[in-house]
């Protein structure tokens, strides 16, 4: 019996019992939650996992981990403070854990040591002997822990000035999350104590614990710092129990979820337009750490505080996704660009709208069938897009274009047509898009057109990702008129103008064309630009993906955006949609689509 | 006491407002922007329900001016009470103000759908009454129309421009323009597009009656959506004739809009004086809209016509001796 | 949900011309309206119509149908919407600022089940 204690309890304390089952209770619903995500994958996903696992980009995922997970090195480029805040708590709590078992494994020599007695080493650790060794890893722990307890500071700090780290709201948490986050909060300040009382009871020296010990048992006495240690063990075991229990319940789920979607990201899986188990390892990687709050413009100038992605994805995660918090999101993308994880927030957003819409009925848009309205006849087709028509403008532009260029065109939908299907599936009506798709894939193939050039983004975007148009290349008409210039075929005079240029969301962040229209816009004045442009480009606050704001919040957008324009000093603000110039030219005055400029200066 | 009263605009309320300060003893000073008094009168050929030249009516309210002061060309930028400061930097003193500064047209390129400035053959009512005015009303290839549609509302009842109110005198102006156009083209088709009908004055109901009756002009209750230009350079227009319940589609030769009444730039000048505030159409808010209908929240500056809102020229002229009147009594009130 | 207390006598009788506001059932639409208040607004004028890139192609009318919608008369109303093709032009040209794809979208859920 007494060989057993001193074997099993050699290092044992009752109060190891609050951490030994956060611990188990926090693995047991990782091993949960890992079998049910990896088994769920699609059969494709899976052989994606495994051809990944055997191939050199496990090393690319191995450093991304460390880059992120660990250093956060995106969130640094969100603000230097608030990166080192993120660093300090992960890298450091890391290395305290690493080198805390090392630390361990050299002193804790006698027989098995669990994991409890590597955590709570100071508490089992055997007199000091003195050894240089001892000292420098005594003093590199308590480094350590010095690094992290900066970065709990910096997160209390955070609460009242969150300014200061870069950010002007913050999340608002939930109960759970508050829970977690307060044990989070405590862990580091109650092990100062625990350890320093009982370096200050054992003689263990160095800087901060041995120390802060050594002017405890002087100042407050053996016998009180004994029994106080006692409590501080406790404590420290309770704080950091119960944040294992709460961590996969928590926002903290997202440690253990973005290292296997950093590995899957890089095994090439990603989410679709219907969801699918992939979309779990991003949901729970999102730490909520609410970087998306502030370029969130329904935040900003409507007010509206409850949609942003960091609280869609928590919805979506706990089950209570309302139709109205995933259907109300410009999908501007403008927090999918800052997202330090990186979590395709679009994508995810679409796919959670689908079961929010209504099943198509089998002969729904039957009447379509056959419809052809096209004119003219030509290689180059011109699809001018619903909200084209009511820009005649743009229209007339673009045949004045066309004209002094000497192309021969067919009219896709110049009386009316069919819409491009965009809208339908940014509404979560997949399949019934999905007609209208084929629909126009069908009068594209009919009229043997081998360029199709479109001057609405939503039509694009949609024409490049989801329709299937063989060897038709589509086109921006920003960038079929900057072909044209570059080719000769257009002569454009340029003038006094000074402009600034908007890029639309579909077009800039959705397409990825920042620099063609900027091109095209300097052949024809000045261009100055604004300061948020490209990537960090605003959104008009019309977007066809938002079913829920109403008009005075969408004008609220639009007004703060043409004031940020208007600050460029610009005569004329360029844009390349006929959304967006519909909806800023009532606050900002002379607004262009790049196409009225173009054949403005025609020579 | 001079008994001096700046009257901000020279349009029909103003002139009214001068007569009448010149008839209680009182020295009144027009400050006007253009070069010359009688406001959009000027630009008009005759005024509904009676078809009066506007002339007419613009050389009487000149006649009774009595050698009031007139300034042209300068602009009011800053009126508090007391005092205006005008372009060019001058202070003007003054024992009462009268703002009449009026409305402003309301520019129909802003509804880019219907192609005005775009399509040839797109006209706003100001320019059918140019027409009339110089004589000659022909299409841009100087043919006859034979076929005419009016548009109703527009840039009035309009969220879209941010003009929410209604302008009150287009109904009547676009009943008394399908009628002249009818006179001066028997021949020709007219259609008036539009939303509801609304004929608040004396004599316009029994005009809109024999439009219908005696004219023949056609009423279509559905306002159009957007305008096309053919290869002909007619204008095609659609709409929903919604008294049926289906879309409908026309070519006209000439498409007319009926431009509604937007509050005068001036208006955010003058809402700088402590006291003064602007409705959320930026038209002026009188001190209340009963007993206060010419007053402003600030001593001493009164409202004539349009500034406060949507008005017709008879109003307009009644107001003008109404502010003078409150003026006046201001003036001795203060001794 | 009013009750079909019709009796099948093998034929059928053509339904009663007039929109019965005292037999019709409120709820619905009086839910639609709650959501999206300014569907009140309405004046009738057309424009969303004249416009709609569906209508154009096929008889569809969103102002009649919102209309029934609202006097509490939901058959077909489903089916009809499912024309739509959600382009948003009738937003674009709506004097009143109605939501109209919300509208849409608003009215086939509600009325998902009739």
């Amino acid at each position: 019996m007494d060989i057993l204690q001193g074997e099993i309890f050699r290092y044992y304390d009752h109060f190891v019992i609050p951490f030994n089952i956060g611990v188990w209770v926090l693995l047991a619903v990782i091993v949960y939650k890992y079998v049910r995500w990896f088994s769920r994958l699609a059969p494709a996903d899976k052989s994606a996992v495994g051809r990944g696992l055997l191939s050199r980009r496990v090393f690319g995922a191995m450093g991304e981990v460390v880059s992120e997970s660990l250093l956060h090195r995106r969130i640094f480029r969100v603000d230097p403070l608030l990166g080192y805040m993120h660093m300090s708590l992960a890298l450091g709590w890391f290395l305290l854990i690493a080198v805390g078992w090392v630390e361990a494994s050299i002193h804790l020599t006698e027989g098995f040591a669990p994991l409890h007695a590597h955590v709570f080493y100071k508490y089992f650790a055997p007199a000091p002997t003195g050894a240089t060794a001892e000292k420098v890893i005594s003093n590199l722990m308590d480094l350590l822990l010095l690094f992290v307890l900066s970065g709990v500071a910096l997160a209390w700090f955070k609460r009242l000035r969150s300014r200061a780290l870069g950010m002007k709201r913050t999340t608002k948490h939930v109960l759970g999350d508050k829970i977690a986050l307060s044990a989070l909060w405590l862990i580091f300040p109650v092990r100062l104590l625990a350890e320093s009382a009982q370096a200050g009871l054992k003689g263990i020296p160095s800087f901060l614990t041995g120390n802060l010990g050594g002017w405890m048992v002087s100042a407050f006495g053996e016998g009180f710092v004994a029994g106080f240690s006692v409590v501080a063990w406790w404590v420290y075991s309770i704080v950091l129990g119960v944040f294992f229990v709460s961590m996969p319940f928590s926002r903290y789920m997202h440690i253990f979820t973005e290292i296997p979607l950093i590995f899957l990201r890089r095994f090439g899986l990603r989410s679709g337009e219907q969801s699918s188990a992939f979309d779990h390892f991003q949901i729970e990687s999102c730490s909520r750490c609410g970087v998306c709050i502030d370029p969130c413009q329904l935040q900003a100038d409507a007010g509206i505080d409850n949609v942003q992605s960091v609280y869609f994805l928590r919805d979506r995660r706990y089950h209570n996704l309302s139709g109205e918090v995933a259907s109300n999101c410009l999908m501007c993308g403008r927090c999918e660009v800052r997202c330090p994880v990186g979590i395709e927030l679009n994508t995810l957003r679409l796919n959670s709208r689908e079961k929010f819409s209504a099943l198509p009925a089998d002969d729904r848009y039957a009447y379509m069938a056959g419809s052809d309205r096209s004119s003219g006849s030509g290689r180059v087709g011109y699809f001018a897009g619903c909200m084209t028509l009511l820009t005649p403008k743009i229209l007339r532009s673009m045949e004045r274009i066309f004209d002094a260029a000497g192309e021969q065109v067919w009219w896709a939908d110049r009386e009316g047509g069919v819409c491009c299907g965009r809208p339908l599936k940014l509404s979560g009506e997949i399949e019934a898009a999905r007609r209208l798709m084929d629909h126009n894939s069908q009068l594209f193939s009919n009229h043997r057109i081998t360029t199709l050039v479109t001057s609405c983004p939503i039509c694009l975007k949609v024409f490049r990702e989801d329709y299937d148009l063989g060897s038709v290349e589509v086109l921006h008409h920003s960038e079929y008129i900057l072909r044209l210039i570059r080719q000769g075929r257009l002569e454009l005079g340029r003038q006094d103008a000074v402009y600034t240029y908007h890029d639309p969301c579909e077009l800039g962040r959705g397409s990825g064309i920042y620099e063609q229209p900027r091109d095209v816009i300097r052949c024809a004045g000045r261009l100055v630009e604004a300061s948020e442009n490209r990537s960090d480009a605003r959104c008009c606050g019309a977007s066809l993906a938002n079913l829920e704001i109403g008009e005075a919040a969408q004008q609220r957008i639009a007004a703060s955006l043409s004031a940020h324009y208007k600050a460029t000093g610009a005569d004329t603000l360029v844009t390349s949609c006929p959304l967006c110039k519909k909806t800023i030219v009532r606050s900002f005055g002379d607004v262009r689509d790049i196409s009225e400029v173009v054949a403005g200066a025609l020579v | 006491m001079t008994g001096k009263v700046i009257i901000i605009g020279g349009g029909v309320a103003g002139l009214q407002a001068a007569a009448t300060l010149r008839e209680l003893g009182l020295t009144p000073v027009i400050v006007e922007k253009t070069t010359h008094i009688g406001g959009k009168l000027n630009d008009w050929h005759k005024l509904f329900p009676s078809l009066t030249p506007a002339a007419e009516v613009l050389a009487e309210l000149k006649g009774r001016l009595d050698g009031a002061e007139i300034l042209t060309g300068t602009e009011a930028v800053e009126i508090a009470p007391g005092s205006v400061t005008l372009t060019d930097g001058r202070r003007m003193e003054a024992d009462a103000v009268i703002v009449a500064s009026g409305f402003e047209v309301f520019p129909a390129e802003l509804k880019e759908e219907y192609g005005y400035g775009l399509y040839r053959n797109v006209y706003t009512t100001v320019d059918i009454e140019r027409m009339f005015n110089e004589g000659r009303v022909r299409l841009r290839d100087g043919s006859a129309p034979r076929r005419i549609a009016f548009l109703h509302c527009v840039g009035s009842r309009d969220e879209k421009v941010d003009q929410c109110h209604c302008s009150r005198v287009c109904c009547i102006t676009g009943v008394k323009q399908a009628m002249e156009m009818k006179a001066l083209f028997p021949e020709a088709e007219v259609y008036n597009f539009y939303m509801d009908i609304r004929m608040f004055g004396p004599g316009y109901e029994e005009m809109y009656r024999e439009a219908q009756e005696r004219c023949n002009i056609h009423f279509i209750r559905g306002r159009i959506s957007e305008a096309g230009e053919t290869q002909d350079r007619r204008v095609q227009i659609k709409a929903e004739d919604t008294l049926i319940g289906r879309p409908l589609k026309m070519t006209v030769d000439m498409l007319v809009l009926i431009v509604g009444m937007k509050a005068g730039r001036s208006n955010e000048a003058l809402a700088r004086c402590p006291g003064i505030s602007l409705r959320p159409s930026r038209f002026a808010d009188p001190a209340d809209s009963f007993c206060g209908n010419v007053c402003s929240g600030a001593p001493g500056i009164f409202y004539a016509g349009t500034v406060t809102a949507p008005k017709n020229v008879g109003e307009s002229i009644n107001e003008g001796a109404a502010a003078a009147v409150k003026a006046a009594e201001y003036i001795r009130s203060k001794g | 949900m009013a009750i079909d207390r019709s009796i099948n006598w093998g034929y059928s009788i053509s339904r009663p011309r007039a929109v019965d506001m005292d037999a019709n059932d409120h709820e619905a639409a009086a839910r639609l309206l709650r959501k999206l208040p300014e569907l009140q607004a309405c004046i009738a004028c057309g424009c969303c119509v004249a416009t709609c890139t569906a209508g154009n192609l096929t008889d569809f009318n969103f102002r009649r149908v919102h209309t029934l919608v609202r006097r509490g008369e939901y058959k077909g109303a489903y089916d009809e919407l499912n024309k739509c093709m959600l382009c948003g032009k009738c937003r674009l040209v709506c004097p009143r600022g109605i939501n109209t794809r919300a509208v849409v979208m608003a009215v086939k859920r509600i009325l998902g089940e009739y």
